[in-house]
């Protein structure tokens, strides 16, 4: 059962590629159009930090609710929790592009608009730093302190272990439900400093779980597709294809939820927001977006012959996870660029961006055996069987 | 006494499943399984399909049209009201309702269907071939007229396979 997956060169080769690709988009695009990088740079930037939030916010879950059937899986979020003290640093960065993106960081918008002028207590610039790092702190922290308690149970075994993942796990899922719903006020909802929606944290929340959950669920299949979790059979499929469906059940909900309210409620500064989606060509994306992360995974999740079904459950997820960058480039390019734009810069970033997490999560998940060894459910988990 | 039926009284669900995968390989017939629970092993592993889920469908996606159907006819064509100037198809706000009236159509649509094709309704008599299947005990139920297909003597069959209880009974409908 020692399963250790060995990352060839050529796949390094590729993610090195793939992050060269990226640095020579960037440095052009920084050159030629700095609002529209700076928009790139924050858009991948927090898709990857969701998709890591979003693992770890799976194997909190999976802890808290002691389930059996993911016991086996667990070394995938975890390995994914890495990129999260990466994006850290780079969203520091952000630091050089405040002005592209968020217009109340302006001199003369906060001399003239009261509104910003009200806020300003809470949204300035050293606070709003402060804020993000006493966020990676807590995140990084956290995720580390989780990580260790799984590796010593495979060193040590006993469960001891366990309990403690379990602890952790439930601070962990309080500490992030606080911070992460401020961060994305913070880092996405600031950029139409007008507009405020408290839904929203809710929303991101969800995406970030669902997007998170799907990206475990195509590492989990790819691997099993290339002979690694031979254990792995129809249930722990089923569950995960009900997971995916479930999840985006929800996100429809609280996405519909958000849009309803306002445009029923028809408040001028609420409905704002949802007029700058509607014109100038931003309105094909806010439909494509409810198509993608809501419709598709439903209709296609749920006949029982599609869902059991490996490779229709791969297209979703693969689906899914551009459905998360439309989401974000729906929620971040309307409030920094006034056309819908997408061309090299954005398929560089993202293949830059894509490259650095590949890289990083592939280290991770190589550096210890693919299967844990002394979990309590590890023996349920290997041979689940639905009822 | 005619004892017509034999009867197979289990503990736990891993010994009633043995014992159900055994009684089909030397080719008994089950006439029928009492679980506590619902146990789709045992559905499958008696050979029967059901084409609920796509009734439940069907009815959920009457529901949905339907509602919406009602909807845009009071709202648009029959009486249409200007709210807070809003146009008459106000679309997004039909949603929530459409998913209400959805639930409730397929679950009282799903209700009724499965009381007729189980002939369940209020006041029937009901068979129960041993009363403890409704506490803890997994009860498995054969015909003993339609037993001769199957080889070898069932009733060790069943205790070799876990049943604590083994015992002949002629089945007579309860009010």
């Amino acid at each position: 059962m020692d399963t250790k997956i060995t990352l060839t060169k050529g796949f390094q080769y590729v993610t090195f590629a793939m992050m060269a690709i990226g640095i020579a988009v960037i440095a052009y695009s920084f050159v030629a159009d700095p609002a529209r990088a700076w928009a790139n740079f924050l858009l991948n930037n927090y898709m990857f930090l969701s998709i890591a939030i979003g693992a770890s916010f799976f194997i909190a879950l999976q802890y808290i609710s002691q389930s059996g059937w993911s016991a086996m899986f667990k070394r995938v979020p975890e390995a994914m929790m890495s990129y999260i003290p990466y994006a850290g640093i780079l969203m520091l960065l952000l630091f050089f592009g405040m002005h592209s993106i968020y217009h109340w960081t302006h001199e003369d918008a906060l001399a003239t608009d009261t509104l910003i002028q009200h806020k300003a207590p809470y949204l300035n610039i050293p606070f709003f730093f402060i804020r993000m790092i006493v966020f990676f702190l807590a995140w990084v922290l956290m995720t580390r302190l989780i990580r260790n308690a799984s590796l010593n149970e495979d060193k040590i075994g006993g469960r001891s272990f366990f309990e403690k993942s379990e602890l952790l796990s439930k601070i962990y899922i309080f500490i992030l439900a606080i911070t992460f719903s401020f961060a994305t006020f913070d880092w996405i909802m600031s950029i139409e400093v007008h507009w405020f929606s408290t839904l929203f944290s809710l929303k991101n929340f969800v995406a970030a779980f669902l997007h998170g959950t799907a990206t475990v669920v195509l590492v989990v299949i790819i691997l099993h597709q290339k002979g690694f979790y031979k254990e792995m059979n129809k249930s722990h499929l089923l569950d995960f294809s009900r997971y995916v469906f479930m999840l985006s059940i929800v996100w429809g909900y609280f996405a519909f939820s958000q849009f309803m309210i306002i445009w029923y409620g028809n408040i001028p500064e609420e409905t704002e927001y949802f007029a700058h989606r509607w014109h100038s060509g931003f309105k094909v994306i806010f439909y494509v977006n409810f198509f993608i992360n809501w419709f598709l995974p439903f209709v296609l999740l749920l006949p029982q012959v599609l869902n059991k079904n490996i490779q229709v459950v791969k297209a979703v997820v693969i689906i899914l996870i551009f459905g998360q960058y439309l989401d974000l480039y729906e929620q971040i390019f309307p409030g920094v660029m006034h056309h819908p734009v997408f061309g090299i810069t954005e398929i560089g970033f993202f293949i830059g961006f894509a490259g650095l997490f590949l890289f990083i999560f592939a280290k991770a998940l190589a550096a210890v055996p693919l299967i844990p060894k002394n979990h309590p459910y590890l023996d349920e988990s290997l041979h689940h069987h639905l009822h | 006494m005619n004892k017509n039926h034999i009867i197979g009284v289990f503990d736990d669900e891993d010994s009633l499943m043995s014992a159900v995968h055994e009684v089909k390989e030397k080719g008994f017939e089950i006439w029928e399984v009492f679980t506590p629970y619902p146990i789709h092993e045992v559905i499958e592993a008696m050979g029967k399909k059901t084409r609920f889920t796509f009734a439940a469908f069907i009815y959920g996606f009457l529901g949905a049209a339907g509602v919406l159907a009602f909807m845009y006819y009071t709202a648009v064509i029959d009486w249409p009201i200007n709210y807070g100037g809003k146009p008459t198809n106000a679309f997004p706000s039909f949603i929530v309702v459409t998913i209400v009236i959805t639930i409730l159509t397929v679950t009282l649509a799903s209700l009724f269907t499965f009381s007729l094709r189980a002939k369940i309704y209020p006041g029937k008599a009901y068979i129960l071939p041993d009363a403890r299947s409704t506490d803890d005990k997994f009860v498995m139920v054969f015909d003993k007229s339609k037993q001769n297909s199957g080889s070898g003597d069932l009733e060790s069959i069943l205790l070799k396979k876990g049943a604590v209880e083994v015992y002949e009974k002629e089945l007579q409908p309860q009010i």
